[in-house]
């Protein structure tokens, strides 16, 4: 009896020690977004990025706060929020996806996909974005770019300021891990 | 007719005037410093994770958009993407509340230890993991306890 309570410990301990080291995190990943137009050109930057890997179940989550995109001019932050995304309905964008044939185990340099979901404004829409994932001893550094397009998130922009608004966004991310201690 | 245009030449350099005034003075106008914007609340960030965690709606309703002060520890300094970071205790050692510097605070957050008991001021975005504070500055860094 003893013996088995003995096991049961050091079989729940293992499996403790596991999930500790399965998990990565950064809370403070960069995502960045750039719209090209003939007219202006807009930049923002989010610098408070949140996202976890499941290095096991090679699953990816993402979750950013709308508001903390910061822009060149505040006028263009406040189309932004009030308008255009409408961050106080929908405060966040979220994506949840799987990292294709991920290695975990191997360093250096693997370029994989990420197929998953990306809702922003409220609109789930089924990406594939490429990524660039760099294993230096267990730290991950995860970049990429990808594009959306502005209509199929449902937001409106008005005629008067279409021209000033790229069809598509392009979308670029650099996230830093460290080990996710439960 | 001549004393007509020129009026007509006149409003057109008013309306013209108004314009260049508005986009420069108004379009074009970048964000402005937290030290001249009273402060809304005032609140440890213990406090503030922690009311964050317990329900997410109500502190942003409470929070969200709002110029607050919060006294904290120091968790972590980071200067990672560029940025000054300062990183407060939260309720638990899962959470924090992340402090975005303005740029003109590099020289104090450089000297910014984990452990130390500080006082910042910022515009509360909401909560992830962590509260997020942007356009942050320090205030009264000299208290020692």
């Amino acid at each position: 009896m003893n013996k088995i309570i003995v096991l049961l410990f050091i079989l729940t301990g293992f499996t403790e020690l596991e999930v500790k080291s399965d998990q990565i995190i950064t809370r403070q990943g960069q995502t960045s977004f750039f719209s090209y137009t003939s007219v202006e050109n807009i930049e923002a930057k989010n610098n408070q990025v949140l996202s976890i890997i499941d290095l096991s179940k090679h699953k990816i989550a993402v979750s950013m706060l709308m508001n903390a995109f910061v822009f060149k001019k505040s006028l263009m932050h406040e189309h932004f929020n009030e308008s255009y995304i409408e961050s106080d309905l929908y405060p966040k964008a979220t994506f949840e996806g799987k990292i294709i044939d991920f290695d975990p185990l191997a360093t250096g340099t693997q370029i994989k996909i990420i197929k998953g979901d990306l809702t922003i404004h409220g609109i789930t829409k089924e990406v594939e974005i490429k990524t660039t994932i760099e294993n230096n001893n267990g730290n991950y550094l995860l970049t990429g770019d990808f594009e959306a397009t502005v209509k199929d998130f449902d937001i409106k922009i008005p005629p008067i300021l279409a021209p000033n608004i790229a069809k598509t966004i392009s979308i670029t991310f650099r996230f830093e891990y460290q080990p996710y201690e439960k | 007719m001549n004393r007509k245009n020129k009026i007509i030449t006149f409003l057109f350099c008013l309306v013209f005037a108004a314009g260049l005034y508005l986009y420069f003075g108004f379009y074009n106008r970048s964000y402005e410093t937290i030290d001249n914007v009273a402060t809304d609340i005032s609140i440890s960030s213990r406090k503030l994770t922690s009311t964050y965690m317990l329900n997410e709606k109500n502190a942003n309703s409470i929070y969200r958009g709002k110029v607050i002060e919060v006294d904290g520890i120091v968790k972590e300094v980071s200067f990672l993407n560029n940025r000054n970071t300062v990183l407060l205790h939260g309720n638990d050692k899962y959470s924090s509340v992340i402090c975005d510097m303005q740029s003109d605070q590099i020289e104090e957050v450089k000297k910014l230890k984990a452990g130390q008991k500080i006082r910042i001021k910022g515009i509360c975005k909401g909560f992830l993991k962590d509260a997020i504070l942007l356009n942050c500055m320090l205030i009264n860094t000299q208290i020692n306890e």
